[in-house]
């Protein structure tokens, strides 16, 4: 399939998704997990600067439009997108990407993902709860929520990129 | 000029990047303030229909709640209807009250409970007559005020948003106090200004007042759940349980003033001092 057609697909399906599902899980008031971040994080490895802060505005503004919280989304999902090239030249150090496409967990293993989403969530959360706090003065409840929300927000993502994975092994062992 | 150019193709992530966060920015600080003063409309009819399908497939599952929330309003209406019919007293009242206000039903499509700033979507709009800050009640106490409206989608500021701020008066005392959301918790909300004479006592009802013209009078805001004593000393404060449970909000009720803009004629006409 077309890369760009593969990740409009991937664009409406998360925030879709994320505004009809997972916004409305309520697990004590404190845990926003938010999904839809797998758009920046699988966007093509050699994808142009402008292109790469373009889709992460553009799916952050989405997000807001449903929300009623224009510009906070989007603020924290352009940083983060910002920033994508840095988490992925620290976290990869020597690795080099010839053959790989986009920064998949099939591609460049578990390990490699984990501290990926890790650095990705946790940039989005920091961000997206200094936002909110133009609104919200509590600091040590913005901490706690970031807390909670980064593990369950991660634990989401993998599930869904596990579930969804393109290439699956085929194992015809049984 | 060419300088520029080089400069702006050689740092275009860094300067798109920064362009993009001020944009953000400046949206935020239009759309986030006190309702009244949003300078950009964020409710659309796209986003409402949207909203209003996921509504419709997960209202299967909660038919069972919505059943028996209609029919204890059913059975309270009757009973009020009874009154209506007994005694003519009461009659004259109930009259009044509806020549006053109508009544508008509407479904919730979407809320928030646990953001700083909570609103609740709607199914109507302004083609059925919903209009900005208009209140909203549930079958249950008062749900909020009308903040923005589309042509067939409203967004209704709840009582949990940090500029909520509802007329309520002591249904025993008749005490006027001031009922706002404080604590993050969407079951709990704070009155204030009550003078320290009045002996407060868990289980006290909170009611609308007549001073605002965005609620009919009594009806029921909250319960309070533990006194506050002050710090200061010079007005009590008491923490209060909201009769509307916002996490299974489903049947609302928009209420339109009849006489909403000769009241604000004359209001407005009032020699400023």
């Amino acid at each position: 399939m077309n890369r760009t057609v593969l990740n409009i697909i991937r664009f409406i399906a998360l925030v879709v998704a994320q505004v009809l599902i997972v916004n409305h899980i309520r697990l004590g008031g404190y845990v926003h997990p938010y999904i839809y971040l797998i758009f920046v994080m699988l966007l093509p490895i050699n994808i142009r600067g402008w292109q790469l802060l373009l889709a992460g505005f553009g799916v952050g503004l989405a997000i807001d439009l449903f929300m009623g919280t224009l510009g906070m989304h989007a603020g924290a999902t352009t940083f983060m997108a910002f920033c994508r090239p840095t988490i992925i030249s620290i976290i990869s150090g020597s690795q080099k990407f010839e053959n790989i496409k986009e920064p998949n967990v099939n591609q460049l293993g578990f390990a490699w993902f984990l501290r990926y989403a890790l650095c990705m969530v946790t940039v989005h959360n920091f961000v997206l709860f200094m936002l909110e706090g133009f609104s919200f003065h509590l600091v040590g409840q913005a901490l706690l929520r970031i807390l909670l929300s980064v593990p369950v927000s991660i634990f989401l993502i993998l599930l869904i990129i596990y579930l969804f994975s393109p290439t699956r092994k085929k194992d015809h062992s049984k | 000029m060419y300088n520029l150019i080089r400069f702006i193709q050689k740092h275009h992530f860094v300067i798109l990047f920064l362009v993009l966060e001020v944009l953000c920015i400046v949206m935020l600080t239009l759309t986030q303030g006190f309702h009244r003063q949003r300078r950009i409309n964020t409710t659309n009819d796209i986003v409402g229909k949207i909203y209003e399908t996921g509504t419709n497939v997960g209202d299967y599952f909660r038919l069972g709640k919505i059943n028996r929330d209609l029919a204890e309003e059913n059975a309270l209406l009757r009973r009020q209807l009874a009154v209506v019919t007994d005694t003519t007293t009461s009659y004259v009242e109930y009259v009044n009250a509806d020549t006053i206000y109508e009544f508008i039903p509407a479904r919730v499509v979407n809320s928030t409970l646990n953001r700083p700033n909570n609103y609740i979507m709607i199914d109507k709009g302004r083609a059925d007559g919903i209009e900005k800050d208009m209140g909203v009640i549930s079958t249950e106490g008062i749900v909020g005020i009308v903040a923005d409206v589309s042509a067939h989608y409203a967004s209704v500021m709840s009582l949990l948003h940090s500029y909520s701020t509802i007329s309520v008066r002591f249904k025993e005392s008749g005490q006027l106090a001031n009922l706002r959301w404080e604590t993050s918790n969407y079951r709990y909300g704070i009155v204030e200004d009550i003078p320290t004479h009045l002996t407060l006592s868990k289980g006290d009802t909170l009611v609308t007042s007549s001073y605002s013209y965005i609620f009919p009078e009594n009806l029921i805001a909250g319960t309070v759940e533990e006194p506050l004593k002050s710090s200061t000393g010079a007005l009590n404060r008491a923490k209060v349980r909201f009769a509307t449970d916002f996490s299974s909000l489903k049947n609302v009720y928009v209420i339109h003033h009849t006489n909403k803009a000769e009241l604000d004629s004359l209001f407005n006409n009032q020699p400023k001092l």
